[in-house]
């Protein structure tokens, strides 16, 4: 249901290089959903949440985006909560195993989720190590891998890769490999350009996994937020599906080429 | 009551003169939840074509200061389908819809036109050109339409050929035009991370109130001038404004892509023309008296 609410901006805090803004919301929307907010532009913005609680949601936002222009207590006037977010309980039941795999930059929207399950896993990759977030920012009680695409810490990425590797680094794919058959459940949030590779690395793990087991975010931009506009098409195996209503979050296997 | 095709048989009456532009309302429900479906006049679809269209490929928007321009490659999932899923939905809905088609061959449209005209609660057509169409081959397209199918067909003229095709398509036979067609533009995209350094273009139809001023001159240049009824499409983001469309003539507006942004302008647009609807017996004398007025400023 697309509902028309009226959001407070709360807080807006530097976090560099972006920011952090806190909403207070009647409706706030979950891990992977996204509401559309008037913020005076042409179009409306989507924000997917960081943080969700009982009063409302937190998000990222980069600098100078519009939001940043407002002060605290202004209303702003939002849709939603839109989409279709993160489904961790697809199979039937809550996962006891919660793999978590983002892109430093997308890693926000999967926040929500690192106490969804008795044991949470998240990979993190980053270009280099000063892109990474320090350890400290993370729960203690995330099992936390770091991949960085230089091998400045961590693991040696892309995670979905298995080229050489310079002697002393560890490549990244065997422990994904692992946490991938270890887990009941697997949150994605990164580039759309490299889910084939990473639906095909979880299906030779998995042969055959059932629907939902992998679930990835995408993010594309998505004016209307109910499927009018056809700006927000992806090609899936199914066909060309619209990420705001049929998405954002979709089967990592409908991009298996 | 507003009859939208005077010259066709069955006409096309419709209580309240506004309705959304093709291409932002999708098939009637999306916007359910936030539009009162039954303030409107009718819904016009979003462009269909005989056949399957995939979407464009690349950037499909760009949003730069008040206005953007969108790429979509007119994705359609083909007549059938939409008859298939969207038909059950026309038959309920409380508003007549008007099919917009894409048109490609006549051939086509003709075979689209009719299907369509049994399908329930499609009350008329709604014909896009292309901006590269000669008026031999849109006049082609028209009869297509109108001879093969049994629905009012209204033209939807491409911003740059207002002053070419629109009377001439009046002429030969459309039952209403749409002025018009959003203009094709132009942005620059910054790409990278070069920190904002312009890496590439792209090009798309542009939406925004900067187009509103372009259509008041196409208004006050053809409105009451083609013979048929003018509906008016292109930047309206008010009351104020469809109420300027319609004292320039305009039989009906439509409120294009400016509705993602705020989905119930709609009905308060309709409310506000609703309420502004002049007494019967004073009707002609308001509107002629405002016309003239708008007129001689201009």
């Amino acid at each position: 249901m697309a509902r028309r609410q009226t959001a407070t901006l709360r807080t807006l805090r530097p976090v560099p290089p972006v920011w952090e803004i806190r909403l207070d919301l009647e409706y706030a929307p979950g891990a992977g959903s996204y509401v559309l907010a008037d913020l005076g532009g042409p179009v409306r913005e989507p924000l997917f949440p960081s943080v969700v609680d009982d009063t409302g949601f937190c998000t990222i936002v980069p600098r100078g985006h519009a939001v940043t222009r407002y002060l605290p207590g202004t209303p702003i006037d939002v849709i939603g909560p839109l989409g279709q977010g993160f489904r961790l309980s697809a199979a039937g039941y809550v996962p006891d195993r919660l793999l978590l795999i983002a892109e430093v930059d997308e890693l926000p929207w999967l926040q929500p989720l690192y106490q969804a399950a008795p044991s949470v896993a998240l990979v993190v990759e980053a270009t280099t190590r000063g892109r990474l977030p320090p350890p400290a920012r993370f729960p203690p009680t995330l099992e936390l891998t770091l991949v960085t695409r230089d091998g400045s810490t961590g693991y040696l990425g892309p995670l979905e890769s298995d080229g050489p590797t310079p002697v002393g680094i560890e490549c990244a794919l065997p422990r994904v490999r692992e946490l991938v058959a270890w887990a009941e459940c697997i949150c994605i949030a990164g580039d759309m350009a490299r889910y084939p590779a990473l639906a095909r690395l979880v299906q030779e793990v998995r042969f055959r996994p059932q629907t939902d087991f992998a679930q990835a975010l995408v993010r594309v931009p998505m004016p209307c937020g109910v499927g009018v506009c056809d700006i927000c098409r992806v090609t899936t195996r199914h066909g060309e599906r619209r990420a705001c209503v049929d998405g954002p979050v979709f089967d990592l296997m409908d991009f298996l080429e | 009551m507003i009859e939208l095709a005077p010259n066709h048989k069955y006409g096309l009456p419709i209580a309240v003169p506004v309705m959304p532009a093709s291409g932002t309302f999708g098939y009637g429900e999306a916007y359910h939840d936030l539009v009162d479906l039954s303030l409107l006049g009718a819904i016009v679809t979003n462009p269909v074509s005989l056949r399957p269209r995939r979407a464009a490929h690349g950037q499909r928007i760009g949003v730069r200061a008040d206005h953007f321009v969108v790429h979509t490659g007119w994705p359609s999932p083909g007549l059938h389908r939409v008859i298939r899923e969207a038909g059950p939905v026309w038959r309920r809905l409380p508003v007549p819809v008007i099919v917009h088609l894409l048109a490609a061959r006549p051939v086509d449209v003709g075979r689209a036109a009719a299907h369509l005209s049994g399908v329930r609660g499609v009350r008329g057509l709604e014909l896009g050109l292309t901006e590269d169409l000669s008026f031999a081959e849109a006049r082609d397209l028209l009869a297509a339409a109108a001879e093969e199918g049994d629905l009012p067909v209204i033209v939807k003229v491409p911003f740059s050929r207002v002053d070419d095709l629109a009377p001439r398509l009046a002429q030969a036979g459309a039952d209403a035009i749409t002025l018009m067609s959003p203009p094709r533009a132009v942005l620059p995209v910054a790409g990278g991370e070069a920190g904002g350094q312009v890496a590439r273009f792209m090009r798309g139809r542009l939406y925004g109130v900067a187009l509103f001023p372009l259509l008041l001159n196409a208004l006050s240049r053809w409105a009451g001038k083609l013979g048929v009824p003018v509906i008016a499409c292109g930047g309206i983001a008010s009351p104020e404004d469809a109420l300027a469309c319609l004292t320039l003539g305009a039989a009906v507006v439509q409120i294009d892509a400016l509705l993602w942004r705020v989905p119930w302008l709609l009905n308060s647009v309709a409310r506000a023309l609703v309420q502004s609807q002049p007494q019967p017996d004073t009707e002609q004398d308001d509107v002629s008296a405002d016309q003239g007025a708008m007129e001689a400023n201009l």
